[in-house]
């Protein structure tokens, strides 16, 4: 059987910053990743911070890899404005919370999982080969089992330690032949499998759980920028609560990419199932928010085929406007971005901007006139996808660890809602940096220390974002009620008034606030947490304070089925999904929440279809679930 | 014990839509249609990759074609980290039938024994694909094995070698009409011709085999980008080949015209059901209702 030091779970933003750390560290480290591609199975809204090391001693993405982070840019844009905005009907009120976003951060940045987890593995990996390591995808872990437990072994020829047991694990995969390691790391995410296995931790319950469902979609660049007034180097965040959660506790979010926006909605299971709404319904309210509509539209052209031409005659015509559309759409990526602009002239292919532009409009012109295609006002989107967000004020494990197998980011439930804003991405990469320098020493002290879990347990709950997940900031209250302040409050009637009027003092409101900190933050939830904070103020607020939006647009929005049909699959004759409780309301209200509409019922049972199953994890509580072997199942190619 | 292993590829038309231009009258428009490695060749670059990997073969991946089969030669590169690309290239080879084409590979792949093997026996392995996509009848592949005289294998599935008795054991598929497909192995001293069949995939089964293939996948990213300083051209001087063997004046075969099949009688018509509207699955539905109820149900 071969030996390893290190086995790393889960090729998400976590295990890729285990990877890199661990042999940056100078040891051999392997991450097995059951996706085809790195990149392909992992979904984000997402913003990645940096946190300010004033509030305490964190690994930070720039830590991590580098200033190449900030050279390369593999993320989408700086944020530099973050607005919410309360929604009712055809009104909203935009609050500025930037102060939110700035808090406690050193930047912000709007990311696509994809493209950024390529390129923590593309350098992760560099760093890992020097040491007899890498990244292996297309594996998917099944099972692991300790070796000879308790077993006295013999290290260096019995010269010392005899003493030492033998701890070390074996991994089964469905693909490759079992193979030993000395610990692992679980970065499987926050459906973990192994956490599952080991029963290190039971299965995430809605409550504790949030439903992220998201679409990404197409906008040039500089339209972009006009759109909502950034500059180049700039990005908006724009977070939404109101009518547009259809009655659901959660909010909207809407951040701009380089050349594309990230729209969509996370809102809380429990919620979800109590009154339970479609998720591409969640999403389809924001996006007909005539803010967003606005926002978000582009000119957009009908492919129109004459039907009454022979078969023959119309796949042809297909192809060739398929080929214009394809070349009006290349342009106009390479009109609307500077730097692309700018190569395309360096090497030769156009002479000037004009040039380009004329040879968008001939183009736009031959579809118009020679293949009746029409331009209309619409929106594109690129990509449908949903999962989970672990609420790890709810569930994060306070024993982060099974023996020797040490769980991080998503698959440890460490997930940070702050107001509206999430945190993941950043605490996972910090646990793995953590995790990684335990393993180091415990790997340098040949396996004696029995402790390792307890090791990395003391060094999680000394992270900054332990305390973040367990108790509320009195300065993030602070700048909070600052930026609300900025409204006149007066219309929200007596008593939101009194609160807010209290709670901007300093002193009742330090006072309240540690109050509640000793009580148990998560006692109070039930309020902070509650319809009436999510759904009524916000819309209340939108009415009395808001500015009215007149759009004439009318979007043709997809049908589910035309989202699930444009996603890409390798598509797995086994489900990885079985349905066990074939009858519980739980599972019937599935056939209502899952994004992809796998469930139905027949015969008053509950039956899944497992192949349009996008892998998010909300039916995971009371089914048999697991990861598709590897290469299989959903590829996304955005995240 | 050293492997030298030759793949040879084509170059293909891309008949992807958004990739493919028709002229006016209709024909394909081969100058504005993309082209790219072929689907079958691709999988016999997968199969060199393999020896890469697990017998540390020394490869060398060849094409006949004009200039532009280049591309071929990168994307080939890049499957199966290549050591060296050659192009057979001439105007003369052109309109060569599979025997004019069988001609220029033998002699290409004679001379990559004379050039890259100071110390060893020559080629052990020729892999092909099982045929290309445009019109070719999968021919080249045993005609060059014959006249270079190699043992060829096709469909082949899966091989192992044993490189201390110089000995590959492979498994190819046996299609039998009307009986169960069957998988024949055999056992064969190198060198060997193997035409892969389309569902080969090569099997890493150990964790530290598709480590080690991860980190040549990533050599050949490397080499790709700078994939021209791999590539040598051939033209029939070069390859010391007689002009009357090659291209047209070197094929026998003379295509006296070609018929479309014609489409047999249909008394059914077909209705094509967009699965994304509603009102027609509603109805298909009703129809289906409908003749469950003529024909009962069974
Ligand atoms: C809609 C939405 C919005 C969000 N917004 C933000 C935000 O703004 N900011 C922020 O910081 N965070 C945000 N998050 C949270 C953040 O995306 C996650 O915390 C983060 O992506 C988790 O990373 P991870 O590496 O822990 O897990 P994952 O990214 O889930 O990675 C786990 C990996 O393990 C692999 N795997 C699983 N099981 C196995 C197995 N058995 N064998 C092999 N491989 C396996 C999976 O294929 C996967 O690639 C958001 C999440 C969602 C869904
Ligand atoms: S079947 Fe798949 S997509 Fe549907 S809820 Fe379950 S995990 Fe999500």
């Amino acid at each position: 059987m071969e030996d390893f030091d290190v086995i790393i779970i889960g090729g998400g933003s976590a295990g890729l910053a285990a990877l890199k750390h661990i042999s940056a560290l100078g040891k051999q480290a392997i991450l097995i990743e059951s996706g085809k591609e790195i990149g392909s199975k992992n979904v984000s809204g997402g913003i990645l911070y940096s946190k300010n090391k004033e509030y305490g001693q964190v690994h930070n993405v720039e830590d991590i890899y580098g200033q190449k982070f900030l050279e390369e840019e593999p993320y989408e844009r700086r944020i530099t404005k973050y607005i919410l905005n309360a929604t009712s009907k055809d009104k909203v009120c935009s609050i500025d919370l930037t102060s939110i976003h700035d808090f406690q951060s050193n930047f912000g940045c709007s990311v696509l999982l994809n493209k950024l987890n390529t390129w923590f593995a593309k350098e992760a990996q560099e760093e890992a080969q020097k040491q007899g390591g890498g990244i292996v995808t297309g594996v998917h872990v099944k099972n692991i089992k300790w070796n000879n437990e308790n077993t006295p072994i013999e290290l260096d020829g019995g010269k010392q330690n005899s003493s030492t047991y033998d701890n070390s694990l074996i991994v089964e995969t469905d693909e490759l032949e079992e193979f030993r390691s000395r610990a692992i790391i679980a970065a499987d995410g926050v459906n973990s499998e192994i956490a599952s296995l080991l029963r290190a931790r039971e299965k995430f319950s809605p409550d504790q759980l949030y439903q992220g469902v998201k679409v990404v979609i197409k906008l040039p660049e500089e339209i972009i920028e006009k759109r909502f007034e950034i500059g180049p180097d700039e990005g908006a965040a724009h977070l939404f609560s109101g009518d547009i959660s259809l009655n659901q506790v959660g909010g909207g979010f809407l951040y701009t990419n380089r050349d594309s926006i990230s729209i969509g909605g996370v809102y809380h299971l429990s919620s979800l199932l109590e009154n339970p709404v479609e998720p591409d319904q969640l999403v389809n309210s924001l996006i007909n928010n005539p803010l967003v509509k606005d926002l978000i539209q582009d000119e957009v052209p009908i492919k129109n085929i004459e039907k009454n031409l022979s078969k023959e005659e119309q796949t042809k015509k297909s192809f060739t406007i398929s080929k214009l559309i394809r070349t009006w759409n290349e342009l106009r990526e390479i009109y609307y971005s500077p730097k692309n602009r700018e190569k395309t002239i360096a090497n030769g292919k156009f002479k000037s901007i004009e040039e380009i532009k004329d040879k968008i409009n001939t183009t736009r012109r031959r579809l118009v006139e020679e293949f009746n295609t029409k331009f209309v006002t619409n929106y594109v989107e690129l990509e449908y996808s949903a999962k989970v967000v672990p609420d790890g004020k709810r569930c994060m494990m306070n024993k982060p660890y099974y023996k020797n197998v040490l769980f991080v980011g998503d698959a440890a439930g460490r997930g940070i809602f702050l107001g509206p804003r999430i945190e993941g991405l950043n605490v996972g990469m910090d646990d793995a940096v953590r995790a990684a320098k335990t393993i180091i020493k415990y790997i340098k002290n040949n396996l004696t220390d029995p402790n390792i879990g307890e090791i990395y347990s003391q060094s999680i709950h000394e992270s900054p974002y332990t305390r973040d997940m367990k108790k509320i900031d009195k300065d993030y209250l602070k700048v909070l009620l600052k930026a609300v302040k900025k409204i006149p409050l007066e219309d929200l009637g007596a008593k939101n008034n009194f609160l807010i009027r209290c709670m901007s003092n300093d002193f009742l409101r330090n006072f309240a606030v540690s109050t509640i900190n000793k009580v148990g933050f998560y006692k109070f939830l039930s309020f902070v947490e509650s319809p009436k904070i999510y759904i009524d103020i916000p819309i209340l607020l939108a009415e009395k304070l808001g500015r009215k939006i007149n759009t004439s647009t009318k979007f043709d929005i997809p049908e589910l089925s035309e989202r699930i049909s444009k996603l890409k699959y390798y598509e797995d004759n086994n489900s990885h999904i079985i349905v066990t409780k074939p009858q519980i309301e739980f599972m019937k209200k599935m056939t209502v929440l899952c994004p992809t509409k796998c469930y139905s019922i027949e015969d008053q049972n509950v039956v899944i279809q497992h192949e349009g199953c996008i892998e998010c994890g909300t039916c995971s509580k009371e089914t048999s679930w697991k990861h598709p072997r590897g290469e299989k199942g959903i590829f996304f190619k955005y995240g | 014990m050293s492997l030298n292993v030759a793949v040879i590829v084509k170059l293909e038309p891309d008949f992807s839509e958004g990739n493919i231009s028709y002229n006016a009258d209709g024909t394909l428009n081969r100058a504005e249609t993309k082209s790219k490695l072929g689907a079958h060749s691709s999988v016999a670059c997968l199969a060199a990759f393999y020896a890469k990997v697990n017998y540390g073969a020394n490869i060398s991946v060849a094409t006949m074609g004009p200039p532009m089969s280049e591309i071929a030669l990168s994307e080939a590169q890049s499957i199966c980290d290549a050591d060296s690309l050659h192009l057979y290239t001439d105007r003369i080879f052109a309109s060569a039938d599979t025997l004019a084409t069988a001609e220029v590979l033998k002699k290409g792949i004679q001379k990559m024994k004379e050039n890259e093997n100071e110390n060893n026996n020559g080629i052990d392995i020729i892999f092909s694909g099982h045929r290309a996509s445009d019109g070719e009848t999968g021919q080249t592949g045993p005609q060059t094995a014959w006249k270079l005289g190699y043992p060829f294998f096709g469909n082949v599935i899966d091989y192992h070698l044993n490189l201390k008795d110089r000995v590959v054991t492979l498994k190819r598929l046996v299609v039998l009409n009307g009986m169960d497909n069957i998988i024949e192995e055999i056992e064969s001293p190198l060198p060997v011709f193997i035409a892969l069949d389309p569902s080969y995939k090569p099997s890493f089964t150990t964790l530290s085999s598709r480590l080690k293939a991860t980190i040549f996948e990533k050599n050949a990213e490397k080499k790709v980008a700078n994939f021209k300083s791999y590539l040598k051209m051939f033209d029939h001087n070069s390859l010391e080949l007689d002009p009357k063997e090659v291209g047209l004046s070197g094929s026998p075969t003379i295509v006296y015209k070609v018929e479309r099949i014609p489409k047999g009688k249909m008394n059914r018509k077909a209705e094509i059901i967009d699965g994304r509207d509603r009102n027609q699955i509603k109805n298909i539905a009703e129809k289906i209702l409908i003749l469950n109820g003529q024909y009962g149900r069974s």
